[in-house]
């Protein structure tokens, strides 16, 4: 493994990074800085960008343990896709973010993924306004070039659109934020964008406010990302990469039919994806493994998905394919995840190794404390340990004295707990050591 | 409107409320609430009689709190025990927080999706609920319950009383913790009750944590003036005889006739409507109790408001509740009623507005001929309405038994809040279930031998990050709505006498293989069981009790059942009991005496032997459980046991063994008893959970020991 670069780290990219991984989440700026391993993973991710900016579809399901890194490798795809000139829109499955429901739960899903709508110069999300705002002057552009007018140039431009699915009224609406954008009508501006985000609720708002017989809802949400991929392309950006986080969550329904909706609509979207019935549209669903492969409540519950994601049966051991649809995360080895530890050691002192808060010794010292606390499998999930390493380095830092040596084997390596069922502060000093018997580690 | 310390402190628009309701003055309850519920700190429980403004008590304070401190959202939750007693409210309620501009809304299973979804979408003011819907909202939106339920500022929970002591009173209490947890903060709660017979218990209930801390407002109870009276009948006639007689009391003005079963109500319902029809007057008697459909009980209910038509309404418990039903000229008893709680919120039911309490039993019963069976020279029935009327004169009140484990409720609360939170770790159900949360006494083994089992029923399975997920026989639970109640929707067990079906009953406590039976008329003798099939096996016997039907009464205190040998130890007749009941009444003690009761509480009887130990039934089932466990075969027959093929001598013997040997460990006694089913999800729990489950439940031990000891002592003195 290569040292890191003893390149200096800009202060608000060092506060940014640590904040995130100490919260546990990825950070949003600089994973170059601290990205280990996983080369082969993606490489065949950049495979599939490209793929998409040629106009083809891709989709892939990121399977790995909890806290293994699928967040982090997503962000790192998205941020690939996004230098390659493609939007990219991402969003967590949650129980109220479904991508098959008929409580709203689907039409929540698309609004959160138009919301993170991403481009290269607004990798934050928000970009949506932006990005109609760049059809509309690649419009006027072209009608100025070829001497036609500006409505007859759109015109031509949305005649793509209205032969999909739905697409007609999608034009609809461009075309009322083209009339806003012509006669300075802002409502009818952020009336439309408020369209393309699925955020009516009701069809009668929607004809009052833009003359539309349809909005985005439960049913209608697939569609609506095919015409949104087919939009980017048509505003001058090479297409569209969504990213799915926490597909766990349609493993942990509690409700077989809706789960079995759910699946059904995976499976839509697979079958488009393999025979290439999309254009510049490309999926990545990240799960854990029982999120697949379990046969009672995961995807191969159902047996079309089990036939079609059923891995290469010659791939095993160390061989690997990474051609199929499902990507499965190796795990980082203690080695890497070694230098992910430097990498954060570095990140931490702005890139000076003047600054480092502990040697090298230091480092190995907290993961043979992880191992004795967690098990062998610590470096599998990376996420928890370095956030307990973030915190490490925090009380070094605040406390110049203090020896790492002790700190190292008093770090907490606490799982996360649910806030919502841990007792409330009352009653939790009342009676807070009284417990014998131990359910931490229960299993069934 | 005459002004008090209280009043003062009232909204200027309640105030305004109250003058438009033509009060003269605040009631002793609702001025003494105030105070306490401005506060909006603590808890707090309203105990009262029915009709007494307990509802206005508490909402006077809390509407005016509301207007002092406005806010977005549901502020306040009501709980209540009965879609009627919701719908009732609800009417009340506008008026008054109508007045002052706060919505009320309702939430029950006969509420219209539209009205559910304005308040989803709208969420603000009152919400009216029954725990069976607010379980339901916990599984089936679970994420948008911490947003509904965010901003309230009170919990209130109607008819305390009635969840005391019982399953649903615990799940009541485990989705009262659950609101918290989701609020991250203590709401205050303000309970509303029937008179209480123990304090602590009802504080204990509303604040299991900290029981000390709830503050009791017992309203002056007043003093209230009874006209009592008790009609015994014999004979075949019995019932016509009766049924005649309340055709000529009641006729002309608006009444409540209690009777102690569904298929009671049914028959005297169907004998008035024909007496009625024959002799060519408008039938003025309805039928109400839970099997009805809706709309049939409303229309009685309304017919009970309505002023101008008289109407006798034949009910089960139903209506012991606090539904407002308008005035009531008077109640009538059939048979004795099941506790001195319930005969008190009867009488309650009377004699609102000054007027007396006016109160008639009827009481069947047989000749008590010398063949008749112990009991029934006893007069039992007649002596418990006796024992239970003097108690209830002295302010005496059960207490509602305890129920520690309640491992059924508990499994269906692990379900709810795997479903509620899609997926949670064993450690934190603990946390927010058992460790200081309603199932305290829940140790973390048994919670996770509890898992253990369910994991192993396929109710749950666990994910790779150890979280706890409905498994699919759980989902299939979860999908249900009957999953939302934690009673029973009456299943029954079908009796089977060698292959050929007998009909079904449905099983309450404990039913000793052996024990004996009666149904359809014969005598039967337990000879074995399927609990997952759901099968009784019978055989011919010669003794027995017919079964409980479904609602049947609950368990008689140890209080009653010594009061009852007091009325049969004293002499002279009552004055309130008719010719017939203090002639019965007289023989009755006769038979006592001569049977030398107050010291002897073992009697011969053909060949076997009864035993008397004026104990409750807890107590009771106590003792039978040890004596079949000593190889006795024994069944409850009301207060007695019987003890079959059993000489005096014997008995006393056996007794003496008990009492020296000791009754076992509850746990021991517990696992010799064949159906310990009894809450709805028993079947779902493992052998060792539903026998430490049953024990924490059925069994009395202390209570049994000290029953044993008197009959012991009461001979040798």
């Amino acid at each position: 493994m290569p040292d890191p670069q003893p390149t200096p780290i800009r202060p608000r990219t060092r506060d940014a990074i640590l904040q995130s991984l100490r919260a546990g989440v990825v950070p949003k700026r600089g994973l170059e800085h601290i990205q280990v391993g996983r080369a082969r993973e993606v490489e065949a991710l950049v495979g599939d960008v490209e793929r998409i900016a040629d106009g083809g579809a891709a989709l892939r399901f990121v399977i790995g343990e909890y806290g293994s890194g699928k967040t982090f490798f997503l962000h790192l795809v998205r941020s690939i896709a996004l230098e390659r000139r493609l939007v990219t829109a991402h969003a967590d499955l949650t129980p109220d973010r479904r991508l098959q429901a008929s409580g709203g739960q689907a039409r929540a899903l698309y609004s959160q993924l138009m919301r993170n709508l991403a481009t290269r110069s607004k990798p934050d999300g928000g970009a949506l306004p932006g990005l109609v705002e760049r059809f509309i002057t690649g419009a006027l552009k072209e009608a100025d070039e070829r001497g036609i007018s500006p409505g007859e140039a759109i015109e031509e431009r949305l005649a793509k659109l209205s032969e999909m699915v739905g697409g007609y009224d999608f034009a609809q609406v461009i075309d009322a934020y083209w009339r806003g954008h012509d006669t300075g009508n802002e409502e009818l501006k952020s009336d439309a964008v408020r369209w393309l985000r699925g955020e009516y609720g009701t069809k009668t708002e929607a004809r009052l406010a833009l003359g539309v017989r349809v909005i985005v809802d439960d049913g209608t949400v697939y569609e609506h990302l095919k015409l949104m991929a087919c939009f980017c392309r048509l505003a001058g950006y090479e297409g569209l990469l969504v990213g799915v986080d926490e597909m766990v969550n349609l493993y942990k329904l509690a409700n077989g039919r809706a789960r079995k909706a759910n699946y059904e609509r995976l499976l839509a979207i697979l079958n488009d994806s393999l025979q290439g019935q999309t254009e510049g549209l490309g999926f990545l669903f990240a799960g854990t493994p029982e999120f697949l492969t379990d046969t009672r409540r995961g995807l191969f519950s159902y047996p079309a998905l089990e036939s079609r994601l059923g891995e290469n049966t010659f791939a095993h051991g160390d061989l690997v394919d990474f051609s199929g649809p499902v990507l499965r995360l190796a795990n980082l080895t203690p080695e890497e995840l070694f230098v992910l530890l430097r990498n954060v050691r570095h990140v931490h002192a702005g890139g000076d190794e003047e600054l480092y808060a502990l040697p090298d010794e230091g480092l190995e010292a907290f993961m043979e404390h992880c191992n004795e606390v967690i098990g062998a499998a610590y470096f599998r999930t990376p996420r928890s340990t370095v956030r307990s390493f973030v915190n490490l380095l925090a009380v070094l830092e605040q406390n110049p004295g203090a020896d790492w040596r002790a700190l190292v084997s008093e770090t907490d390596l606490a799982e996360e707990r649910n806030p919502d069922l841990a007792p409330l502060e009352e009653d939790a000093q009342e009676g807070a050591e009284d417990e014998g018997d131990d359910l931490t580690s229960f299993s069934l | 409107m005459s002004t008090s310390p209280g009043y003062e402190r009232l909204h200027p628009r309640v105030q305004r409320w109250c003058f438009a309701q033509g009060w003269r003055a605040l009631r002793d309850v609702q001025e003494r609430a105030v105070g306490p519920i401005l506060a909006a700190k603590g808890d707090l429980i309203l105990a009262a009689a029915t009709a007494a403004g307990k509802t206005e008590a508490a909402f006077l304070p809390i509407t005016t709190h509301l207007l002092n401190e406005p806010a977005e959202g549901l502020r306040v939750l009501c709980v209540s025990p009965l879609k009627a007693l919701i719908n009732d409210q609800h009417r009340r309620l506008e008026e008054l927080c109508g007045a002052a501009g706060i919505d009320v809304h309702r939430w029950h299973g006969d509420v219209g999706e539209s009205a559910k979804c304005e308040v989803l979408e709208q969420p603000r003011g009152v919400l009216l609920i029954t725990p069976e819907s607010l379980e339901a909202l916990f599984v089936l939106r679970g994420t948008r319950v911490p947003e509904l339920f965010g901003s309230l500022a009170y919990v209130v929970v109607d008819e305390l009383h009635a969840f005391l002591g019982t399953d649903r009173g615990r799940q009541l209490q485990s989705l009262l913790h659950r609101l918290e947890l989701v609020a991250r903060r203590r709401l205050p709660r303000v309970g509303l009750s029937a008179t209480l017979g123990d304090r602590s218990l009802a504080a204990g209930f509303l604040r299991p944590e900290e029981p000390s801390r709830v503050e009791v407002i017992e309203g002056d109870a007043g003093e209230q003036r009874l006209k009592l009276r008790l009609y015994a009948r014999d004979g075949p006639d019995a019932e016509r005889s009766i049924a005649e007689h309340l055709l000529d009391e009641l006729r002309g003005a608006d009444h409540l006739v209690f009777a102690n079963s569904r298929r009671e109500v049914e028959l005297f319902a169907a004998h008035l409507r024909g007496m009625c029809e024959a002799r060519r007057v408008p039938n003025e008697f309805f039928p109400h109790h839970g099997s009805l459909s809706r709309s049939l009980r409303e229309e009685a209910e309304s017919a009970l408001r309505d002023d101008s038509a008289p109407r006798t309404v034949i009910c089960t418990s139903t209506l012991e509740l606090g539904i407002d039903l308008g005035q009531v000229t008077s109640v009538a008893q059939l048979g004795a009623p099941p506790s001195v709680a319930s005969l008190r919120q009867r009488l309650g039911r009377s004699g609102r507005r000054g007027g007396p309490a006016i109160l008639r039993f009827y009481l069947r019963l047989r000749e008590p001929a010398g063949e008749a069976p112990l009991q029934d020279r006893l007069c039992e029935e007649l002596v418990a309405s006796a024992a239970m009327v003097e108690l209830l004169l002295e302010g005496w009140c059960e207490s509602p038994a305890e129920n520690a484990l309640a491992l059924s409720t508990l499994l269906q609360q692990v379900l709810s809040v795997v479903a509620q939170h899609s997926g949670a770790t064993a450690d934190e159900l603990y946390g927010a279930l058992c460790h200081r949360g309603p199932f305290a006494a829940v140790d973390a083994s048994t919670f996770a031998a509890l898992l253990r089992a369910m994991g192993e029923r396929d109710l749950l399975v666990q994910e790779s990050s150890g979280a706890l997920l409905p498994g699919l026989a759980g989902e299939r639970l979860i999908d249900d709505y009957h999953f939302f109640a934690v009673f029973d929707t009456p299943e029954e067990y079908r009796v089977l006498h060698g292959g050929r079906e007998l009909g079904s009953v449905p099983l309450h406590g404990a039913v000793v293989i052996g024990s004996g039976l009666i149904f359809g008329g014969s005598y039967w003798r337990v000879t074995g069981a399927d609990e997952a099939r759901r099968e009784l096996f019978v055989t011919e016997g010669q003794a027995g009790d017919p079964p409980l039907f479904s609602g049947g009464r609950g368990e008689v205190a140890g209080g009653v059942r010594q009061r009852m040998r007091g009325v049969l130890e004293e002499d002279g007749p009552r004055d309130w009991l008719d010719a017939s009941a203090n002639r019965l009444l007289g023989e009755a003690r006769r038979v006592y005496r001569e049977l030398e009761l107050d010291r002897r509480a073992v009697v011969g009887d053909g060949g076997d032997a009864l035993f008397l130990p004026w104990a409750g039934d807890r107590a009771l089932r106590t003792l039978a459980v040890a004596l079949g466990a000593r190889g006795a075969r024994v069944s409850q027959e009301g207060m007695a046991l019987r003890v079959e093929r059993s000489q005096e001598a014997e008995l006393w013997a056996l007794l003496g063994d008990l009492e020296s040997d000791g009754l076992g460990e509850p746990h021991e006694l517990a696992a010799t008893v064949a159906l310990r089913r009894q809450a709805k999800y028993d079947e779902l729990l493992d052998e060792e959970l539903s026998i430490r489950d049953y024990a924490s439940r059925a069994l009395d031990v202390p209570g049994a020991l000290r029953a044993l000891r008197a009959a012991l002592e009461g001979a040798s003195s």
